[in-house]
């Protein structure tokens, strides 16, 4: 788990989510897409997620080590699929599904919160999908 | 100013296949192939801005750029309110489709992901030679055909030839001669590589090996290599020679994290390497 970066951040761990916030504010609606996606994560094929809100972010990842590559890659799907739609005219993204070779992502863009999703190739994304959407 | 490309003479193909997408799939409203530069190849909707194109080619290449935990990117699939943008990438030609979402997604996919990519990289095969074919002496006319059916076999060549980075200087010759050495086949220990400037779909190999290479093949350029592990997973890459610098190279192949994890390789284990020899020359064998 990364440690605190500043004193008015905190870290909870529960089981295995990582929760980071900068206030204490809470956010009903990242709260209840962190409470799905607990029940996504334990879904055969999925290997974590990553979840950011405009004040809090949550993770839970299988290979933790990684989670600084799948933080950018998350980080930086939101920013690319944003750019890709303004320039191709398409005004409001609901998701996005990036390929990859060996994973795939699932982007989902919930209001204020910007959600990924990884799993395995074989995993339905759009049962993810409907479930995050709930 | 926004400058705008119109898809040029030579991609007409292109353009007429990705004409052929409204009438596949009517729902794809937008279909455009451009080049990382933003030049567009094709483009089912008249002209586009030639910033927008290398906007989205740099929009795509960034995901790219931090994909290396998923073994890179194949396709991207968008899907909006109404549409659904489909991005994907083949021999640094970038393919976006924008599609309603009422369109038949397997369809668009099907087109987007699989028929289009594979019509360019075909015509990247013909293309080449047809280009470098044209000048005064046609390769394919009788006197030439039969010429090269009664040529006599050659020993492959030993003596020192360009390097294999090298553009073809006369592939006219290349594509006439008819004998060349089945691929030698090497085993090399894998070693991680990792950094900034390291290409995430290219190999780097002992370059004496390279180098024995290029005495074998002479000036036929190979640019591929088949990398299979132990265990039978194999992958094809570019590839190139290790700096002459690192002395440490020998019987080294330095794989990017991405090739790495593609084959579920690890460091210090033994990869067999084959150079790839193009299919136009073994139809010339």
């Amino acid at each position: 788990m990364s440690s605190k970066s500043s004193p008015n951040q905190t870290e909870t761990s529960l089981t295995n989510v990582a929760v980071i916030s900068s206030s204490d504010a809470d956010d009903p609606a990242f709260a209840s897409l962190g409470a799905s996606l607990v029940e996504i994560r334990k879904m055969k094929g999925v290997l974590g997620y990553i979840i950011r809100g405009n004040s809090s972010a949550a993770f839970d990842l299988a290979e933790g080590d990684k989670i600084t590559q799948f933080a950018f890659l998350s980080y930086q799907l939101c920013e690319s699929c944003l750019e890709i739609a303004k320039q191709l005219s398409v005004a409001t993204i609901e998701s996005a599904l990036v390929e990859g070779k060996s994973l795939n992502v699932l982007f989902v863009n919930v209001g204020e919160n910007k959600i990924s999703v990884f799993m395995e190739k074989n995993i339905d994304h759009s049962g993810i999908l409907k479930r995050v959407l709930i | 100013m926004t400058e705008v490309s119109s898809p040029n003479s030579s991609s007409t193909p292109l353009q007429t296949i990705l004409g052929e997408f409204r009438n596949i799939s009517p729902e794809t409203t937008k279909a455009v192939i451009f080049k990382e530069d933003g030049e567009i190849l094709a483009c089912n909707e008249g002209d586009i801005a030639k910033d927008r194109a290398k906007n989205l080619a740099a929009a795509f290449d960034e995901i790219a750029n931090h994909s290396e935990v998923i073994g890179g990117v194949e396709n991207l699939t968008i899907q909006g309110v109404n549409s659904q943008i489909n991005v994907t990438t083949t021999n640094g030609r970038y393919l976006a489709t924008v599609s309603s979402r009422m369109a038949d997604e397997k369809r668009v996919k099907a087109l987007t992901f699989v028929v289009l990519p594979t019509i360019i990289k075909l015509m990247d095969q013909i293309e080449p030679s047809k280009l470098e074919n044209e000048p005064t002496d046609p390769p394919n006319s009788e006197a030439e055909k039969e010429k090269e059916t009664t040529k006599p076999q050659e020993e492959p060549k030993h003596t020192e030839q360009p390097k294999h980075t090298e553009q073809l200087s006369n592939p006219h010759r290349m594509l006439s001669e008819q004998n060349f050495p089945k691929p030698p086949v090497n085993q090399f220990m894998v070693e991680k590589i990792a950094g900034l400037l390291v290409a995430s779909d290219m190999v780097r190999i002992d370059a004496d090996i390279v180098a024995k290479w290029v005495d074998l093949y002479g000036d036929r350029e190979i640019s591929q290599v088949n990398v299979e592990t132990l265990e039978g997973r194999s992958v094809r890459c570019k590839f190139r020679p290790v700096r002459e610098a690192d002395s440490k190279a020998k019987g080294i192949i330095q794989i990017p994290e991405r090739i790495l994890q593609t084959l579920r390789l690890v460091e210090g284990k033994l990869v067999i390497v084959k150079p790839v020899i193009p299919a136009k020359w073994e139809e010339k064998r």
